[in-house]
């Protein structure tokens, strides 16, 4: 399903428009002077996938894969590991996420304590969402909880309302 | 007169496979079955689809058949057919899905074969019940009288009025004289009710008699009021006018006329229903339809579908010419394409369930048919049509063609408009309210001011009364529908 952000109202994924209230669903910065540039995170937002990654700092440790946050433009250096679970730390949990994205304020953007993960498996990476409370979009499209979507450069997933850029370092 | 091929009769190209042609002999056989119909024109039609299938069905006589055709039944097509989808791939989704295919059909320009126009074959049914009387009466006598001037020696013309019964005020046979003819005109007076049925029958009789593949076959149903009770017969009067190729088209006056009723009366048909405001003008409204008909190239264009599994139709909306939701049945009407314009149609599917193990899904496939009563050479065309999108297992980075997004922004203005429809006629004022105050957003955004502020009225309007207002609502219905029409309509 996706959620209509203006009513609340459910399409079915592959709707454009909201039947409720009209609200254009899909992403598609079709006409750039609909936002004027407020920073330079609204300056990356706008631009095309590949285009963001060529704005991107250099990535840290040479790591090979690493989340880039969209709208702070901060990144997080994924290693060591062949899963990364995504979520946010809160009090009383006992299980906490590999990648804990509490310290970004991601109580605000809607992620949940154990969100989603990331499995890397040479040479193929893929997104799996845990059945979060306010879903996981993958370029726009929403996913099915608990089914691996695969993962490359460039993409771009939403946990909440958080936007995350993978990114391979060759 | 030049006769159909049997491929035409059956609604099939001529590369069809046995078991099209047996799907397509059944499905006619069961609309035109004389058990069901009276009607002499479809008694006869049956009997040609019976020895067109007795043909066809036998491979032995299917290529004595293929070999007797004449040249010109290879002949292309003039009609061009493009088709977008809003996603460039299906997903692989554990939930249903939606994905929207654009159909936009166009004359192409090369095309030469075209007599200078076609003569009319054309029924006015004339509403003259007590609420006509007026300059409502009298604006339609003088625009009939200047019909009845400019016709053309090959165009027939008949008159009908009704009211409570319906009287044929000008025979299509027999126009004897000019003058005699406009004298009955004027003497039309005005009293009685609204039987649209009885006028409708009466116009679709005369049409029917002169019908004629050359012939743009039409009625034009011009009422102020609403019918009480004969809805029914004239749904099927509309069904019959399909099947034998006659279009029903409705031009509403005034406030008081069913135009949720005419809309899909004329839409059968492939005709329009269009709204004449108070002080609007019923004259040139009149006339334009005239002319659309003469000018026409195509008269009818309809599809026989036939869906995959798991996949359902739950929506299709023509935008181009006349804006309009179409009822989902097949063989699927879908009108006309204007005159150096375009034909465009939007497809709603849902597709439940994925297949396994396939990395293509058709979503639906038939044949899309086209008359063309003006082309010198060969009347009907058959189209092969097929719609199917390859699956991937993530979703794509494309957005969506712009010609679709385009689409879906005025068709979601319109829904808008239908769900405050419906919510009113469930009786949740409030909900209806709602839906305006969002469609009144929309317009706004759109720089659709006027249309926005009258919106809001309307709100007010609900809000106080429980109700839509009976003009408000038709203003808005069809000043919605308008905001596809302007120059961007055929700019492409």
């Amino acid at each position: 399903m996706i959620i209509c952000p203006n009513c609340g109202n459910e399409e079915l994924p592959g709707a454009l428009f909201c039947k409720e209230c009209g609200t254009q669903l899909t992403d598609t910065a079709r006409d750039p002077t609909l936002a004027i540039p407020s920073s330079i995170a609204d300056q990356i937002r706008q631009e095309k996938p590949d285009q963001v990654a060529q704005n991107v700092p250099p990535t840290p440790n040479d790591a090979r894969l690493s989340l880039f946050l969209v709208d702070t433009g901060e990144v997080i250096p994924l290693e060591g590991l062949s899963e990364y679970t995504l979520g946010r730390s809160s009090e009383d949990q006992p299980i906490l996420p590999d990648v804990d994205l509490a310290s970004y304020h991601a109580y605000d953007y809607g992620v949940s304590r154990l969100h989603a993960a990331i499995k890397v498996s040479q040479p193929n990476v893929v997104l799996i969402d845990f059945g979060s409370a306010n879903g996981t979009q993958l370029n726009g499209q929403k996913l099915s909880p608990n089914k691996p979507y695969p993962l490359t450069h460039g993409d771009i997933f939403t946990l909440g309302k958080m936007k995350i850029q993978l990114l391979v370092n060759r | 007169m030049q006769e159909l091929s049997y491929y035409e009769l059956l609604g099939l190209p001529q590369d069809a496979t046995q078991d099209e042609i047996r799907r397509a002999y059944r499905q006619l056989v069961l609309r035109l079955h004389p058990d069901k119909n009276a009607n002499k024109g479809e008694t006869d039609l049956f009997i040609d689809v019976q020895k067109a299938y007795e043909y066809l069905s036998d491979p032995k006589k299917k290529v004595d058949y293929d070999h007797s055709l004449p040249f010109e039944h290879g002949i292309q097509s003039p009609l061009a057919i493009k088709t977008l989808y809003s996603q460039s791939a299906l997903v692989n989704l554990s939930e249903p899905q939606l994905i929207y295919v654009l159909l936009e059909l166009t004359i192409k320009p090369d095309t030469q074969l075209w007599t200078s126009s076609a003569p009319l074959n054309i029924s006015l049914v004339v509403d003259c019940s007590t609420s006509m009387r007026g300059i409502r009466l009298d604006t339609v006598k003088s625009t009939a009288i200047d019909i009845l001037r400019k016709l053309q020696p090959n165009d027939i013309f008949s008159l009908v009025k009704f009211n409570d019964w319906a009287e044929l005020l000008i025979d299509p046979g027999n126009i004897s004289s000019l003058k005699s003819a406009e004298m009955k005109v004027q003497l039309l007076q005005a009293g009685g009710g609204t039987e649209i049925f009885k006028g409708l029958e009466l116009g679709y009789s005369q049409v029917e008699q002169f019908r004629s593949a050359q012939r743009v076959n039409h009625i034009i149903l011009i009422t102020d009021g609403r019918t009480y009770g004969d809805e029914a017969y004239c749904e099927r009067l509309a069904e019959q006018a399909e099947t034998l190729g006659i279009g029903i088209s409705a031009l509403g006056i005034g406030t008081k006329w069913n135009d949720k009723f005419l809309d899909h009366i004329t839409s059968k048909t492939g005709g329009i229903c269009k709204y004449i405001p108070d002080g609007g003008d019923i004259h040139n409204s009149i006339m334009d339809e005239i002319t659309r008909l003469g000018s026409n190239l195509t008269e009818k264009i309809s599809i026989n579908y036939q869906l995959s599994q798991s996949i359902q139709l739950s929506g299709i909306y023509r935008l181009k010419p006349d804006p309009s939701s179409l009822d989902i049945i097949t063989p699927l009407i879908l009108g006309y394409v204007p005159h150096l314009g375009l034909l465009s149609v939007m497809f709603e599917f849902v597709i439940t369930d994925l297949p396994e193990n396939t990395s293509q899904l058709t979503l639906a496939k038939g044949f899309l048919d086209l008359e063309i009563p003006r082309h010198t050479v060969k009347s009907r065309y058959v189209h092969r049509l097929q719609f199917d999108r390859p699956i991937s297992i993530k979703p794509g980075k494309t957005a969506p063609p712009a010609a679709i997004l385009d689409a879906m922004t005025i068709l979601s203005v319109l829904h808008l408009q239908e769900r405050a429809r419906e919510a009113m006629s469930r009786g949740d004022y409030s909900s209806a309210a709602h839906h305006m105050e969002y469609l009144a957003e929309h317009l706004q955004n759109k720089g659709e001011e006027n249309l926005a502020k009258e919106v809001l009225l309307e709100v007010s309007y609900i809000r106080n009364n429980q109700s839509f207002s009976e003009e408000g609502q038709k203003r808005i219905k069809y000043g919605t529908r308008s905001l596809l029409l302007p120059a961007r309509i055929d700019k492409d």
